[in-house]
């Protein structure tokens, strides 16, 4: 006979995927509907009915790194036909939330990540932080005003000597974590093969990221093939993706511009002139970010909880993005109403909680935007990804 | 036997103008005269006045005998009673006449008047029915004395449950176990699959209880270490000679509910299959009783699984008493077990020698609950359940939904392709085909084989009927030796009257179905006491109280209804001459149709009536003129209904056949095919039920002793110089009536075309 394999359940493993968002998995008797019906699986070694099976049957090393759980893009439309009520789309989504958990080191951070009873500590730290950082430049809760009489924020926390280099520190960390993550994740996919489409043609590491970022991210074509009734879904991401993205380009020119005239003198300092095109491409952003949050986390309430539930990693995120946007706009708005006690306040948890959303990052299920794109790259380098046209 | 026959006429549902009540009436006045002394046609006879109208005639006396010539003896026959003083025959003119003929090309009657053809079809079974009457005799019941005391054999759960709801019924039970403890293999178990709402934990067997309530209760007489060693007599008055410790004892009993159970499936065992009965004894020969298969030792089937090599592999049956016993530990070693796999089917649904050929239906959830001891007891246990098919039968799905939900239980279907023992003594089991989309294989501390049930009536009689046809059941390899039947209508019926079958000696099932069972089975038994103490018969013909009756006188002792009585109603004397049982019977009339010289008969129902019948019928001299005809015997329980429905459905058939309801294909008398032949009937069609295997004959063999009989037919057609095929025998199912068309057609094309007409016309 050909090699056998052992099979040697993790009965411990099966109870995680459980509390980790994939409680009835065990229900699945494998009639395979969920593969079916999903528009995004190939037809070859498709899933989820074969990360089903893994699930019950506890084989973590084929979980672990498999790579579909990147593929698929979480519409729910197999748990909604799914005629055992196994709900295969929170499996998926589990395993991704077990990836959160274990790729990223240290994996400690993981485990606070994955459960709300440790979500005191993990806003205590950047409290603690940012706390500090007050009390040191203005005194205990000090409001200090500009020459003006304004109210202005690098009074209370120096961009200087404080925000940037604290920032700058975690997204080295995070970058670095990232690699790391990266690597082992390409590590486990390259240990257990997934089986190419035939006649798809295999591309280099080069082009299939392009395309993944062309194809997939930019324009969301797959969020549009995933599902029927999407439009939430797809509009939702979309803002949300491209606020960021805007946001991420007014931060970056922020600290270009910071810099630049602390060497230069050339008054670029923040506050941005309201009429500044990074400033209007700030708030522009901020409403994007918050239309694509609203259309999300109203879908999220309404899921019929009998077909689908929302774990922690998924309120984890929307939370904090929700408090970042929030607070932002928030702080902007009460500085130019100058009401120093409310405004110093509000810019204090925006910074904890943007603290809490990159700090975190590689642990949240905001990495997936790092190990989604990796993956479907290499599904796309080696032929699983994309579907064939029929 | 009615001397003053009233002539009724129905002009409702299309009869009326169809038929021309009124110039039938004329008809049978002109015909009969004094005989028929009331003739009368009325609208709607089933209305109230038409019920009235008749009435009235019986009330006065003017009538004793009622032909009501409309619809269907199947319906309304709640309508047309008119008391003790009036026998009634229903002519059916509507199914058969009015509502399912065709007008054929040769008939050239007039436009407006009744067509020639359909006129002799009304008056042919007009002359049938008042020729019926006049053959017809009221039966009078022979009322035995009955012993209202039920023999339950077996003391299990399902014994216990029958003995239980007799005696709370308020009859004696006599209950005979041959262990020295009553509560069978129930006893012996830890848990039970559940059987109540919700259905998802294995649930205690209750067995100690009932075993409490049977020893209570004072309507109950136990005997342990006991069994029935003879059982003697008939329904109603058996005697169970029960073998004790002390000897024998005879007890006097009523009916019988069998419960013996089953037995582990022995993988050493060989089934041999006794020599068949011969299939007609001839005169004088000496009449094969039935014989049990007998069992003989063979190499071990499940030996490629590991059994009977590797300690640690065992049965479900070894892992139910290891669960009862308290831990579940390792033969080899006894160390706690951590893992278990179950091969399930092991030993079953396979033609192969030595194995089942049947699914046992209840270890798949067996093995579901003995997965969930191992998770019981060991809360990081794992237990693998290797599968062809699950096979859950009905609400059991929420059990093995529950089971399914437990994160230590694994299931696969699978085929199992080798058992290995390692070197510590696990067992490695390797399957192929499974779920995971690969060989796979997994090792564990014991492998439980997932065996069958064998019912106790495999191979012995039990019974012990001291019945002239053995002391077995016959025919039990239809059912791998279960004391089932195919009666889909007649549940926990046997081959013998007054005895009813439950729990697993009747079908493989699970305790709570097995009370379900139990609980069916004595109100069975107990209707059987409240039938024969009236002289009724039990079913199907329930409420029957007609009764074979031998004219002994002309009785040659050729045995034939003796040894084919389905039911093995009769015994004889030394002589060979029958010995009637008339509680033992059914009254389905095979006898009446094997005997040779005619001598049994039934007051309304016998060879002469239906001979007399045929001859009523008239037919042409020429069949170019008025037609070809041909007699169809309708078996009275499907095929007749099924004639119904496929009027009812508008369905039409040749003008030509007349229909003649027969209580059984088994009780047709060859000679009704001589009559029929020489009066110048083209052909002969039998329609009954399918027989076989997968026989539907309400009275098991009529059908397929019919079909045997048709050689003996061919034989009496050749002596006569006519054709074999002049006779045919279709078999209908009751809901096969869209065929029923295409089957008279059929036939009447063959006589026509390919056979022609019977020389005999006009002798």
């Amino acid at each position: 006979m050909a090699q056998v394999k052992r099979i040697e359940p993790d009965l411990q493993f099966i109870k995680e995927m459980q509390a980790a968002g994939g409680e009835s998995l065990k229900k699945c008797y494998q009639c395979a509907t969920c593969s079916v019906v999903c528009p995004l699986s190939p037809e070859e070694n498709p899933y989820p009915r074969k990360e089903m099976i893994w699930a019950q049957w506890g084989l973590k090393d084929k979980l672990v790194g498999d790579l579909d759980m990147w593929l698929c893009h979480n519409c729910g439309t197999c748990s909604d036909q799914c005629p055992r009520g196994a709900k295969p789309a929170d499996l998926m989504a589990a395993m991704r939330n077990m990836a959160y958990q274990n790729v990223a080191q240290p994996t400690i951070m993981g485990k606070f990540m994955s459960s709300s009873k440790y979500l005191p500590i993990l806003a205590g730290i950047p409290a603690l932080i940012f706390l500090i950082a007050w009390f040191v430049t203005s005194g205990f809760f000090g409001l200090p005003l500009d020459e003006n009489g304004q109210v202005l924020y690098r009074l209370v926390f120096p961009q200087t000597a404080f925000i940037d280099p604290l920032f700058g520190l975690i997204m080295v960390a995070v970058i670095v974590i990232f690699i790391r993550g990266i690597l082992s994740l390409i590590k486990t996919f390259n240990d257990s093969p997934q089986a190419p489409i035939g006649g798809v043609p295999v591309l280099t590491v080069l082009k299939s990221t392009w395309q993944v970022i062309i194809d997939e991210i930019l324009s969301h074509t797959k969020w549009k093939e995933c599902g029927g009734d999407n439009n939430d879904r797809y509009f939702g991401h979309m803002g949300i993706f491209f606020g960021f993205v805007g946001l991420f380009i007014v931060t970056a020119y922020v600290g270009v511009a910071y810099w630049l005239g602390v060497f230069t003198g050339w008054d670029l300092m923040t506050p941005m002139s309201l009429w500044n095109p990074f400033k209007i491409l700030a708030n522009i952003a901020s409403i994007a970010l918050i239309v694509g949050l609203i259309l999300v986390t109203k879908r999220r309430l309404n899921l019929d909880d009998s077909k689908f539930k929302s774990s922690y990693y998924d309120w984890y995120l929307l939370g904090v993005i929700w408090v970042v946007t929030l607070s932002g706009m928030f702080s902007q708005l009460l500085r130019l109403a100058n009401v120093p006690a409310v405004a110093y306040p509000m810019y204090y948890i925006h910074l904890v909680s943007i603290f809490m959303l990159f700090a975190y990052l590689p642990w949240s299920k905001l990495a997936h935007l790092v190990y989604r794109t990796v993956a479907l790259g290499y599904a796309r380098h080696i032929g699983r990804s994309p579907k064939p046209q029929a | 036997m009615s001397s003053k026959i009233g002539v009724y006429i129905c002009e409702g549902c299309d009869i009326g103008p169809q038929l021309n009540a009124g110039q039938l009436a004329e008809f049978v006045q002109s015909e009969y005269g004094g005989s028929c002394p009331v003739v009368k046609t009325a609208p709607v006879l089933c209305s109230q006045e038409g019920k009235n109208l008749i009435q009235a005639d019986v009330d006065a006396e003017t009538v004793d005998g009622v032909a009501v010539c409309a619809c269907s003896p199947r319906v309304k026959w709640d309508v047309f009673q008119f008391g003790e003083k009036a026998v009634v025959e229903r002519v059916n003119l509507r199914e058969q006449c009015a509502w399912t003929y065709v007008r054929p090309e040769a008939d050239q009657t007039a436009e407006g008047e009744v067509p020639e053809t359909l006129r002799m079809m009304a008056q042919d079974y007009i002359r049938m029915g008042i020729i019926k009457l006049q053959k017809h005799t009221v039966p009078q019941p022979e009322i035995p004395e009955v012993t209202k005391t039920i023999l339950v054999v077996g003391g299990g759960n399902t014994g216990m449950t029958a003995a239980l709801g007799g005696a709370k019924l308020g009859y004696d039970v006599v209950l005979v176990e041959k262990q020295d403890q009553l509560g069978g293999f129930g006893a012996k178990m830890y848990k039970q699959v559940p059987y109540s709402h919700p259905y998802t934990q294995a649930m205690p067997t209750g067995i100690d209880k009932k075993i409490n309530d049977v020893s209570a209760s004072d309507k109950i007489r136990v005997f342990t270490g006991s069994t029935l060693s003879k059982l003697e007599g008939a329904p109603g008055q058996y005697t169970a000679v029960v073998a004790t410790g002390n000897g024998d004892e005879r007890i006097p009993v009523g009916s019988v509910v069998l419960a013996t159970g089953w037995k582990p499936f022995d993988p050493e065992a060989r089934v041999v299959e006794a020599e068949p009965p011969k299939e007609e004894a001839k005169e004088g020969e000496e009449i094969a009783t039935i014989e049990t298969p007998e069992i003989q030792k063979g190499e071990n089937v499940l030996a490629p699984l590991g059994h009977g090599k590797f300690t640690n592999v065992i049965t479900n049956v070894d892992m139910e008493l290891m669960a009862k016993k308290g831990e579940l530990l390792r033969p080899s070693d006894g160390r706690p077990v951590q893992s278990v796999a179950f091969i399930q089917c092991a030993g079953q649904r396979s033609k192969e020698e030595g194995h089942l050929d049947y699914c046992s239906s209840v270890c798949c959830v067996v093995s579901l609950k003995q997965a969930g001891y191992l998770r019981e007891k060991n809360p990081d246990g794992k237990a693998f359940i290797f599968y062809k098919d699950m096979i859950v039968p009905g609400v059991q799905e929420l059990y093995y939904k529950a089971a399914q939900d437990d994160p230590g239980i694994f299931l696969t279907k699978g085929d199992v392709v080798e058992v290995k023992e390692d070197s510590d003594g696990g067992i490695i089991v390797r399957a192929e085909n499974t779920l995971l989309g690969e060989p796979m294989e997994v090792k564990v501390d014991v492998l439980v084989l997932a065996t069958g049930m064998v019912p106790t009536t495999l191979a012995e009689p039990v019974m012990n009927f001291a019945y002239r046809q053995g002391p077995a059941f016959p025919d039990l390899s239809l059912f791998s030796g279960f004391a089932d039947s195919n009666y889909i209508c007649f549940p926990y019926e046997t081959r013998r009257t007054g005895v009813y079958s439950a729990g697993c000696v009747h079908q493989p099932m699970l305790m709570g179905a097995a009370e379900d069972d139990a609980a069916g089975a004595v109100l069975k038994a107990i209707q059987c006491l409240e039938s024969i103490n009236r002289g009724m018969s039990v079913h199907p013909r329930s409420g029957d109280v007609s009764f074979p009756k031998f004219n002994m006188v002309r009785c040659t002792q050729c045995k034939r209804c003796t040894e084919e009585c389905p039911f093995g109603a009769l015994d004889d004397d030394e002589k060979g001459t029958p010995q009637p049982n008339p509680t033992r019977c059914r009254r389905c009339g095979t006898c009446m149709g094997a005997c040779p010289e005619r001598v049994i008969s039934f007051e309304e129902y016998n060879v002469d009536m239906i001979a007399s019948m045929i001859k009523e019928n008239e037919v042409p001299d020429d069949i170019d003129e008025g037609g070809p005809r041909v007699i169809v015997f309708v078996c009275e329980n499907d095929a007749y209904p099924a004639l119904d429905m496929a009027a009812f459905q508008g369905k039409k058939w040749s003008p030509y056949v007349r229909f003649i309801s027969v209580r059984c294909l088994g009780s047709i008398n060859s000679i009704w095919v001589a009559d029929s032949m020489s009066k110048g009937i083209d052909g002969v069609l039998l329609l009954g039920c399918k027989y076989g295997d997968d026989y539907q004959c309400h009275f098991a063999k009529g059908s397929e002793l019919c079909n045997k009989r048709m050689e003996n037919i061919a034989e009496t057609l050749g002596r006569l110089q006519l054709e074999p095929e002049r006779v045919q025998q279709k078999q209908v199912a009751i809901d096969e009536y869209d065929k029923i068309p295409q089957i008279i057609d059929d036939f009447m094309n063959h006589i026509i075309d390919d056979i022609g007409a019977n020389p005999y016309k006009g002798f």
